[in-house]
């Protein structure tokens, strides 16, 4: 009896501190996107369209995280009304009005367009609601690429953000890595090892155009666009070991913005020019800061003892970053205006964030799967994505 | 003769994803490793423009529900070749390994040098693998080794390149301190991209952190 109180004591004893921990960490643990949002009702869209339009706005809206979707018929705040027919010069009319629950009407839009335009539109209806409803740019008719398949084939693939009309931009039987959206969406500069050796190549996601942009002795890594879209920085370690360069895409003259025998890595432009980079040069990898032109590197990150591959907000005031603690990998994100540090996930794998165009969700890749955060930890999605998928990049809104 | 020239490429991509799993020699290797599908759509040519524009059958089909990546749509060819160079940096005259291959795609086991958990120190019980690698290196300096750096899949991808790399200067560091010319040695790194074992396991890590001597 007594041993077994003993015992029992040191369960509880371990139990409290394993409890402990946890707390620690699922303080910032986020929720499922639930249904506290706001109420609104989707009617059916007549008229025989061969896309499901309410189907699309619905799931599109629900996705969000700030949308209740209410039966048909229900009493609700908002309400979405519409038809899609076969008509007008190019296939289709789409019509659809958005009312309050006085029978006001907020939107009134239609669209003529061909039979396959038909989903796009949806999209582009849902985020006209986001943005009526929320005073936020929605993210319903954006992009994301990521990396499918490995051992043995990759594909670099584009889908739609809710992970529909998926395109595969390159297939390769030899790694792709890294996929970077230049700022107008036009263009992928990402990693390939094709002839088993990695250089750093940049495609017309339209035409399927493709250049080498860097194709030095040892690794060609981690590319990514100044938000002018006129350079890119990359990792070479041509010199010996990993450096950070920024290439000028008119003159192909990179230039070395990090010296030190430490790998330097994973750079992403500030929108003050500055980067910001992995770099092991004080024992694991944290994330620092350097200025337009290089010169003296300033330590970002201290919260547990791995933090990398950095990713920027688009307003410069975020850096999202894979964060490991107790031998588990999170996504976690650093305010740079309030220093403040916060976990997003529950944990395991994760890895590769990367900021939607709005600034409010991080994608991100478990290792196997892809998802999304809120900024705020606030809101959580999971993509529907079927294989392995990692790398992912949303892209930003473009042209 | 559409179809035979279909046919044909089909087999030719069937042949190179074989080949390529192999650790073997490509005369020309980047132009084989890669497809893609040609994309002729254009944006923004209706009122309503929108990314993918008008053909959304020009590209690869993904099938997310099953997700199987469908072929290459009929009507269009799978493009060979077409990826920029990279002709020269060829990786040499690849010789006859010291020890045998068994004509699998697999490298002998004294053929690879393993690490510890985020580490690139050269283990002692490593040395005589490198040893009698750097001594056939020596004897025959025409022949040319690539050594390709490897990590466990946790962490992130690219500093995970940036460690495999490491590893296989390390390694590098002490042939060459054998006597091994620099010239016959070439280093990459595959970071986590390419285990030797599958799995989340400690003993599937400790394999995959390593150094592959290839010839």
């Amino acid at each position: 009896m007594k041993k077994f109180e003993k015992i029992s004591c040191l369960l509880v004893l371990l139990f409290g501190v394993v409890g402990f921990v946890h707390a620690q960490i699922s303080l910032d643990i986020t929720k499922k996107a639930g249904n506290g949002g706001t109420p609104i009702v989707i009617a059916p869209f007549s008229g025989g369209a061969p896309e499901d339009i309410a189907g699309i706005i619905a799931a599109d809206l629900q996705r969000t995280g700030k949308f209740a979707l209410q039966p048909p018929n229900a009493q609700s705040d908002y309400s979405v009304v519409g038809q899609a027919s076969p008509g007008g010069s190019r296939g289709y009319i789409v019509q659809f009005q958005l009312n309050d629950a006085r029978g006001g009407s907020l939107l009134n839009l239609s669209f003529d367009i061909p039979a396959n335009q038909l989903r796009p539109v949806a999209h582009r209806i849902s985020d006209l609601i986001y943005e009526k409803l929320t005073g936020e740019k929605g993210l319903a008719g954006t992009r994301i690429a990521f990396i499918a398949g490995g051992g043995g084939v990759w594909y670099l693939v584009v889908t739609d953000a809710d992970g529909q009309n998926p395109q595969v931009i390159l297939r390769s039987s030899q790694p792709i890595m890294s996929p970077a959206w230049s700022p107008d969406g036009s263009s992928l500069a990402y990693v390939s090892f094709e002839g088993r050796r990695p250089q750093i190549i940049v495609q017309d996601v339209y035409s399927g155009a493709r250049r080498v942009v860097s194709a030095a002795p040892g690794i060609n890594g981690a590319p990514t666009w100044a938000p002018n879209g006129r350079r890119l920085a990359f990792t070479l370690s041509k010199d010996g070991n990993p450096e950070i360069y920024a290439l000028d895409l008119a003159t192909q003259a990179p230039v070395r913005l990090t010296s030190n025998g430490a790998i330097d890595t994973e750079p992403v432009w500030l929108p003050d020019g500055g980067l910001v980079f992995t770099s092991d040069r004080g024992g694991s990898p944290q994330l620092y800061r350097i200025g337009p032109g290089g010169g003296a590197a300033q330590r970002l990150t201290f919260e547990g003892d791995y933090n990398a591959r950095p990713a920027v907000s688009p307003d410069g005031r975020y850096l999202a970053m894979m964060h490991r603690r107790g031998g588990r990998f999170y996504i976690a994100v650093l305010d740079l205006q309030t220093r403040q540090f916060r976990v997003l996930t529950s944990g395991g794998t994760d890895e590769s964030p990367s900021f939607a165009p709005n600034g409010k969700m991080i994608i991100y890749s478990d290792g196997q799967r892809l998802a999304a955060v809120s900024v705020d930890g606030s809101i959580r999605q999971d993509l529907a994505l079927r294989g392995r998928a990692r790398d992912p990049a949303w892209a930003p809104y473009g042209r | 003769m559409q179809n035979s020239i279909r046919i044909l490429m089909a087999a030719a991509s069937i042949a190179l994803l074989a080949s390529c799993a192999s650790t073997g020699e490509n005369t020309d290797p980047a132009a084989q490793d890669v497809t893609q599908s040609e994309a002729t759509a254009q944006p923004g040519q209706e009122a309503y423009s929108y990314p993918y524009g008008q053909a959304p059958g020009n590209y690869d089909s993904y099938d997310t529900a099953s997700g199987a990546y469908g072929s290459y749509p009929s009507g269009s060819q799978p493009e060979y070749g077409q990826s920029g160079q990279p002709g020269s940096g060829q990786p040499g005259q690849y010789g006859q390994a010291p020890a045998s291959l068994g004509g699998g795609s697999m490298v002998s086991a004294d053929r690879i040098v393993y690490f510890d958990f985020d580490s690139a120190d050269i283990q002692p019980e490593s040395q005589t693998i490198i040893e009698s690698n750097a001594n056939y290196l020596r004897g025959n300096p025409r022949i040319i080794t690539q050594l390709e750096g490897h990590t466990d899949e946790r962490g992130s991808r690219e500093y995970n390149i940036a460690l495999g790399e490491r590893r296989a200067n390390a390694v590098r560091q002490v042939m060459s301190a054998m006597g091994v010319s620099p010239r016959q040695i070439r280093v990459v790194s595959y970071g986590e991209e390419r285990p030797a074992a599958s799995g989340s396991s400690e003993q599937s890590y400790a394999l995959n952190r390593r150094v592959e001597i290839v010839y």
